[in-house]
């Protein structure tokens, strides 16, 4: 048997305090933190069940959307309303946006969430492609699922939600930005190419363009003129 | 000092099992850090269908008032006469008046020396395009650019010289002139990069001036014919 030196005692002792310590501190982190998980858990399930929901209400308000327009469209013929005035309104209607429709066109999608990223898609980069779009003809162009109109504006929210048509716009899976465009598809594919999609290449973005069918929702915000009166000379 | 082989073992097992533990810690607090990072992510896209549920019921409400109309046999030329004229509003195609501002941009007088950049002189189309976003976002109900009324389909483009808008020729000075409650469309501007163009004003000399005016005539657009777009069939 080895008999333990007098100078190793203070030693072992600090070590062995040192050590409980830890120890305890351990499992008390280790309560903490799954309590913790608990509850992050239990918030995650709470946000995706309101998601959920929110999102079957939104399912259900586009069908009764979609029913509504037929039964506006059924009640029009019924009343006999002239279908050349009828034909007016479908056109002024697109222009302005809030007749959702579809065509040729193309879709482009932008990722900006990789490694060799130097800096995210802005705002103004924003502007600048739907501008360049605009220049290529193009009879109507979404981003994310808002159609963009004369009053839209494009703005960021904070430090990174981009707000278009007051709508957030940030997905939080998939595809950071989505881009729709109808008009000529050649036209449209070289204008953006050329203009923007290179440069945006260039920062490291991933940019891919197809060439579709493309449907575009209506813009579903309010025009309002509560000051602008029509002009009479 | 001298130690046995026993106690060498025992002490180098103490270091090992502490290290251990420490470095177990700090994992421990890392995961708590990446699950919240996690649920930030799903909290735009709760807040966007939200959105986009108020849209809809709203616009939903809007056409059972309309199918109520026809239901109680109001007079469907009418009613339809009604809405052409607010489409027609809508889409920028009725000159309209009300008050509002007037923003003057010109390039500057002077030129630029030695290694300066010729570019800070200059009006450049993107500073038009970040008032009119300025201006929308201030709540403008219609705006113009040297008489040009800004549409759906307006493009702002850098066409060198001059500025592509509406398919016209645009020299400067621009005229920008906007309707809508003059308060809410400074502070806009103000809060978008309105300062920037004033540093530009006083460092090279361009032109940069807000008039508030009672009384602004903004011009209608032109129509537009569509060659590839179609509505869109309901109910398919």
């Amino acid at each position: 048997m080895h008999r333990w030196k007098r100078t190793l005692a203070l030693p072992v002792t600090l070590v062995a305090i040192a050590l409980g310590f830890l120890i305890s501190l351990q499992a008390q982190t280790q309560k903490n933190v799954s309590a913790a998980e608990q509850i992050s858990a239990e918030r995650m399930t709470q946000m995706k069940s309101v998601l959920a929901n929110s999102q079957a209400q939104n399912e259900l308000l586009q069908k009764v959307h979609s029913k509504l327009l037929g039964e506006l469209d059924e009640a029009r013929k019924r009343v006999g309303t002239d279908p050349q005035l009828l034909a007016q309104l479908t056109k002024f209607q697109m222009l302005d946006g809030t007749l959702a429709v579809e065509g040729p066109g193309i879709i482009i999608s932008i990722d900006d969430r990789g490694k060799k990223v130097l800096f995210p898609l802005t705002t103004d980069e924003i502007s600048r492609m739907i501008n360049t779009l605009k220049f290529a003809g193009a009879e109507a162009i979404s981003l994310n699922g808002q159609r963009i109109v004369g009053t839209t504006a494009i703005v960021l929210s904070g430090s990174s939600t981009i707000l278009v048509n007051q709508v957030p716009i940030n997905r939080a899976e998939g595809v950071p930005y989505e881009l729709s465009a109808i008009g000529n598809q050649d036209t449209l594919l070289d204008y953006f190419t050329k203009l923007e999609a290179t440069n945006l290449q260039q920062n490291g973005l991933t940019v891919s363009i197809a060439r579709k069918t493309v449907r575009i929702p209506s813009f579903k915000g309010a025009y309002t003129f509560k000051q602008a009166k029509p002009y009479t000379p | 000092m001298k130690l046995a082989i026993r106690e060498r073992f025992l002490l180098g097992f103490a270091s090992i099992l502490l290290g251990f533990l420490f470095i177990a810690l700090l994992k421990t607090q890392g995961v708590a850090v990446s699950r919240v990072a996690l649920q930030e992510a799903a909290v735009p896209s709760l807040i966007q269908t939200e959105q986009e549920n108020q849209q809809l019921s709203v616009e939903n409400d809007k056409i059972q008032l309309e199918l109520a109309k026809y239901a109680q046999g109001q007079s469907a030329a009418a009613l339809a006469n009604q809405q052409v004229q607010e489409a027609k509003m809508n889409a920028g195609l009725v000159a309209l008046t009300g008050p509002g501002l007037r923003i003057t941009l010109d390039d500057s007088k002077r030129v630029a020396s030695g290694e300066e950049d010729p570019n800070s002189y200059f009006i450049h189309e993107q500073y038009i395009r970040e008032i009119l976003n300025a201006l929308w976002n201030g709540g403008a109900e219609a705006i113009a650019v040297n008489g040009q009324r800004v549409t759906t389909h307006t493009e702002v483009f850098c066409g060198g010289s001059f500025i592509q808008i509406n398919g016209t020729r645009q020299m400067p000075p621009y005229l920008i002139e906007a309707i809508g409650d003059s308060r809410n469309l400074s502070a806009a501007l103000n809060f978008y990069g309105w300062d920037r163009l004033g540093n530009l004003q006083e460092q090279y000399g361009i032109t940069r001036k807000l008039d508030i005016l009672e009384m602004v005539m903004i011009p209608a657009g032109k129509l537009r014919e569509f060659h590839y777009a179609e509505p869109v069939k309901e109910g398919t």
